[in-house]
């Protein structure tokens, strides 16, 4: 099953604070538009912004810790601030993070790269660094969301959908689903989201519609 | 003890290592270069109000990439000294032109730069801003900006000043304009 094959309806909304719900988001910006073969797709830095998850840099105080080993991240990285490391560290522990990088630069040396990223937890992937959002959350670091699963079960049973997702999509062709109803492919919808149709932070359009999903799965099972 | 002197060495080294590591990696380093600013001209006017612009250009010339968090004016006009208009100053990024005052933060890769376009509307008290502009005095104005890099965040701020020559130059251009 391609994307070309299936039709995504991206829903416009206005930006979402930790104010919102996002189920009750989902209700009330697309609620006429999901049926019952649906797959409902959410963006995971709006999930984790609505669930409180950002951190602002001039709230935290980085440990010393965290502003030598930020010293050893790429510059492009999230982590590459002493803010994003002391963020991961948060998240995942000082001692978790320092472990893991001292193994992936290890990992370098002998050519096994993305070691650090494997042993560092799954926040430290998500994790996006100011400016990685849409203002006014440029201004933060956003964590990842916190329980993808339940938060896509959760959209399911009150949106009566085929089944819903939590998303990292980016223009750079790289899609992953963090979190997924029971018996979705979690590879599969990530492989239909690839082109991003959540656009980019100004299109505002933070829910996917994978329209008729369920009946594509049920005429691949019957062939 | 021979260990514990080699243990003792190999700390020290890497401590140093890490030392020089982190010195030769350095950080960014902005400057906001208000001395290759462009003169103020005239981009809006109505009888009450008038609105002035002017391209401030900036650069990281550190050896990191950073990241503009914030950056915004903060114009000196106490009505001690002149109280003829009521006076706003905002500014944006010339790529991305935006009109409501917010900045976005904004990676600025290392060596390099862009400009910010300052805008500064004057309106008058008494209704009549070409009468209430004849008297204005020189205007300092700080652009203020927020770094966030590989260090802490810190606050910088550089000066320019809006002189009332350029300001009644402005107004002169408009109004050659105009008479054509």
């Amino acid at each position: 099953m391609t994307e070309q094959a299936l039709e995504l309806k991206p829903v416009p909304t206005r930006i979402l604070t930790d104010k919102d719900n996002i189920v009750d988001v989902i209700e009330k910006y697309a609620k006429e538009d999901i049926g019952p073969n649906d797959v409902v797709s959410v963006a995971e830095s709006v999930v984790a912004i609505t669930q409180g998850r950002f951190v602002r840099p001039e709230d935290l105080h980085p440990s010393l810790l965290a502003r030598l080993l930020c010293r050893f991240i790429a510059k492009e990285g999230s982590l590459a601030s002493a803010y994003g490391m002391q963020t991961a560290m948060n998240a995942e522990g000082s001692w978790r993070i320092t472990w893991a990088l001292f193994v992936g630069m290890l990992g370098k040396l002998v050519g096994r790269n993305g070691l650090f990223y494997e042993l560092a937890g799954g926040q430290t992937s998500l994790i996006d660094d100011v400016t990685g959002t849409m203002p006014p959350f440029d201004k933060c670091l956003v964590y990842g969301p916190a329980d993808p699963n339940g938060v896509a079960e959760t959209i399911k049973q009150r949106l009566g959908c085929y089944g819903a997702v939590v998303a990292d999509v980016n223009d750079l062709k790289r899609a992953a689903v963090l979190g997924a109803t029971q018996g979705l492919v979690p590879k599969e919808i990530a492989q239909i989201l690839i082109n991003n149709p959540f656009g980019n932070a100004s299109q505002k359009t933070p829910i996917v519609i994978i329209k008729n999903y369920g009946l594509a799965v049920q005429k691949a099972t019957a062939q | 003890m021979e260990l514990l002197i080699v243990l003792l060495i190999i700390v020290v080294v890497a401590v140093v290592g890490v030392g020089l590591f982190i010195v030769k990696q350095g950080n960014s380093n902005f400057k906001f270069i208000v001395d290759q600013r462009t003169d103020f001209t005239l981009t809006g006017i109505t009888k009450a109000e008038a609105a002035f612009s002017a391209t401030v250009p900036f650069i990281n010339n550190g050896t990191q990439d950073g990241t503009l968090m914030d950056v915004f004016p903060r114009h000196f006009l106490p009505s001690e000294q002149f109280d003829a208009v009521d006076t706003d100053s905002r500014l944006t990024l010339d790529r991305a032109n935006r009109n409501d005052g917010y900045w976005e933060a904004y990676i600025v890769p290392t060596t390099t730069g862009g400009s910010i376009i300052l805008t500064v509307k004057f309106t008058a008290k008494s209704g009549d801003i070409k009468a209430a502009l004849k008297d204005m005095v020189d205007m300092p104005i700080d652009i203020i900006y927020q770094v966030v890099d590989r260090g802490p965040w810190y606050l910088a701020k550089e000066r320019l000043v809006m002189t009332t020559d350029e300001i009644h130059k402005a107004l002169a251009a408009n109004e050659e304009v105009a008479a054509r």
